[in-house]
């Protein structure tokens, strides 16, 4: 591994871009990722910086079970963020549809149809513990040797 | 006719100030905002239909995850709709520790729409002390309930856990701690001149307008609107000797004060509740029957109905949910950001006027 | 002028310069009165569906066989946390955070009462609700693939072109029929109410 790499790899799994996706939930697992960029679960300490900008992006959170406005422009936005990407899904809505899984329901869940997903955070929401945790063991792995991979 | 706009700008699905997607389409001539389009449907799910033929104990969920902030006043409308229904009488405890949770709940909403305004006139600073409180309030709401958002707290017929002796006295510790940060907090908000300067006098709806919009709510009542705040209508609450609290500005700043007063109001009721908490028991019991009824509660936002019709089993028809944000975006797209200033200004009305668009499509 | 000096006056503060230079990171930790997901607690399960009955996810919870021994299963990414599952297993199967104790304090329980019906236009005759009822499948070992069935003691079974309800009595409320349905005929109404029993009398 030449020193490039392990420069680059310190640096991604330090500074983490993070923009967030809701397509359609009910807000609470938005609300757990705001009290994890509170001062009590601070998620800014460990580098990861969370904005609203899919162009400036490494990791996308996508929130909510997918409503029908969202399953084409899903993935446009997936489409505009730079490699490397990754996607995690937070809370159950994107893994099964939660609650809103049932007949006559206008969502159409897993959102793994749609964009490829990299982790999940299962829950009802999530504590932002569990969020925390989640991105914690997942942010060194996903761009290790990126360049090596590719080639 | 041809309307002449400069450019018209859509503050789309997503921006750095929603947290859910909405598109606010501002017709601009230079940079004054001449007119705003809400664009809505990017969170419609159906809620509605999937209740249609479940029993209570799984249409509760669907009625809590309507919207996650004020998930425990949707909870509790859905409850008392369908106490009203089957004539099932509450024990006074269980009536006293629901006005806890529901308080609690207002509590951490205000906060996180008053953390929205300061973030989205960029003084993180405030904001992010605004969310360090809520913590400890959604401390409290754990130890009550078992989880902090989407708790499922009632069920007809009561409550389902109760309130520890050693829980009341640390809940009572850590409002006290609460009220004296904030304090300090709404004395940073009302002297900060910047603050003013993008607060006062911007986004004003005046009294008749907001009685025009059908406003609900805080927003209207920092208009000067009397008597629209239905905890004056529930027993409970006027036992507790409820008043509300109204402004007359109608402007962003005595929208976001009112909600600090509010905040304020709930810490009082909740201690008057708790060192008032009669014993007994908390559950009492009561089978979901046949009927139709239209129920309103006070939503942190505002006025929310429920109109439901049961068969005989207690399974639910049909159902109508009318939730405050309706009314509330409606009156500030059209009444408040008519001939704004400029676009950030549109921003921070709209989110003070507290959206939840979660809400306003199920 | 007047806001500068406002400025450094506010981060000038004692609490605040300590807070700033001995900052500790939070402890990840969860409280013990959090509703995580249920866990086992080793106590034997009967079997009565009471769990899979009362949940309100879809496809949350299966109390699945095991050689000999029932055991509920749950599945993370479904299960939305809402203790109702503990709250109901009358034997104390499954434990979440405080709610066993705290049900136990309060005497407090779930009765429950059933009702199946189907709807005879929707129903094709298939017998999917016959044979996936585990009930039944207690009952009668031999019952045939069609939902017919020689026992008169199975809860329904097919018989004469007709799915015919014997022993609602026996039903435990679990669903399974209602969710293998293909066509959504069979349904089971679910009557639950919470009581609480002060002193050993019912609320």
């Amino acid at each position: 591994m030449s020193i490039l790499q392990s420069i680059k790899n310190a640096v991604r799994s330090r500074s983490i871009h993070v923009s967030y996706i809701d397509v359609g939930s009910c807000n609470g697992c938005d609300i757990e990722v705001l009290a994890c960029l509170a001062p009590r679960y601070d998620i800014e300490q460990y580098g990861i910086y969370v904005h609203n900008n899919p162009r400036e992006a490494d990791v996308l959170l996508v929130i909510g079970s997918v409503t029908p406005q969202w399953e084409d422009k899903l993935r446009n936005i997936w489409e505009k963020i730079p490699a490397p990407k990754a996607a995690i899904a937070i809370g159950n809505c994107p893994i099964s549809g939660c609650v809103y899984a049932r007949k006559g329901s206008l969502t159409t869940p897993p959102v793994k149809n749609y964009i490829p997903i990299a982790a999940e955070v299962p829950g009802c929401p999530p504590r932002p513990t569990e969020i925390l945790s989640a991105i914690l063991s997942v942010a060194p792995l996903i761009f290790k040797d990126y360049e090596e991979k590719q080639s | 006719m041809k309307k002449t706009v400069d450019v018209s700008i859509p503050l789309g699905p997503m921006h750095p100030c929603w947290k859910e997607p909405v598109r606010l389409k501002c017709e601009t001539a230079g940079e004054r905002v001449l007119h705003t389009e809400v664009e809505l449907g990017y969170m419609k799910k159906g809620i509605e239909r999937i209740m249609r033929g479940r029993p209570w104990q799984e249409v509760m969920f669907l009625a809590e995850r309507v919207c996650g902030i004020c998930s425990v006043v949707h909870n509790m409308v859905f409850i008392e709709a369908m106490e009203l229904i089957s004539d099932i009488a509450v024990p006074p405890r269980a009536a006293c520790l629901r006005v806890v949770a529901n308080e609690l709940d207002r509590i951490a909403s205000h906060l996180i729409a008053n953390f929205s305004y300061c973030y989205t006139i960029e003084h993180e600073t405030l904001a992010m002390y605004l969310l360090n409180t809520r913590e400890t309030v959604l401390d409290n709401l754990e130890r009550l309930t078992g989880s902090r958002i989407n708790t499922a707290y009632m069920i007809p017929g009561g409550v389902r856990f109760d309130l520890l002796p050693e829980d009341a006295a640390t809940m009572l510790a850590d409002l006290a701690k609460v009220e004296e940060e904030l304090k300090r907090y709404v004395r940073i908000f009302e002297t900060g001149p910047l603050i003013g300067l993008r607060s006062r006098g911007i986004g004003y709806m005046s009294r008749e307008d907001a009685i025009r919009a059908h406003t609900v709510g805080p927003t209207a009542r920092a208009s000067g609107v009397e008597d629209c705040d239905l905890r004056l209508r529930h027993p409970t609450y006027r036992a507790l000797g409820f008043e509300q609290v109204t402004r007359t500005e109608g402007d962003n700043f005595a929208r976001v004060m009112l909600r600090f007063q509010e905040v304020f109001q709930s810490i009082d009721l909740i201690r008057k509740c708790v060192d008032t908490l009669p014993a007994g028991h908390i559950r009492g019991g009561g089978l979901c029957r046949a009927g139709e009824v239209s129920y309103s509660g006070e939503a942190p936002r505002g006025e929310l109905t429920y109109t439901i019709k049961t068969d005989d089993f207690g399974r639910v028809l049909d159902i109508a949910i009318r939730t405050p944000s309706i009314m509330n975006i409606e009156a500030c797209a059209h009444y408040m950001v008519v001939n704004a200033t400029s676009i950030a200004d549109v921003t921070s009305t709209f989110i003070s006027s507290d959206p939840c668009i979660a809400c306003n499509e199920r | 002028m007047r806001s500068i000096v406002y400025y450094v006056r506010e981060f000038l503060r004692p609490e605040w310069l300590k807070k700033f230079f001995f900052v500790k990171t939070a402890p990840l930790v969860t409280p013990p009165y959090f509703k995580g997901y249920p866990t086992l607690t080793g106590k034997d399960c009967t079997g009565c569906f009471t769990c899979m009955m009362i949940c309100p996810a879809p496809d949350a919870i299966a109390v699945l066989r095991r050689k000999e021994q029932w055991e509920p299963e749950v599945y993370p990414g479904h299960c939305i946390r809402c203790g109702l599952c503990v709250e109901a297993c009358p034997e104390g199967v499954l434990a979440s955070g405080r709610v066993t104790d705290l049900a136990r304090r309060d005497a407090t329980a779930f009765w429950h009462s059933f009702h199946l019906e189907v709807d005879e236009s929707l129903c094709m005759r298939c017998g999917n609700c016959c044979v996936s009822c585990p009930i039944n499948r207690q009952i009668d070992p031999q019952l045939a693939g069609t939902g017919t069935s020689t026992s008169d003691e199975v809860i329904m079974r097919v018989s004469s072109g007709r799915v015919r309800i014997l022993h609602e009595e026996k039903c435990t409320g679990c669903k399974t029929c209602e969710t293998q349905c293909p066509s959504g005929a069979i349904r089971v109404a679910r009557m639950v109410e919470g009581v609480q029993f002060l002193d050993g009398v019912e609320s």
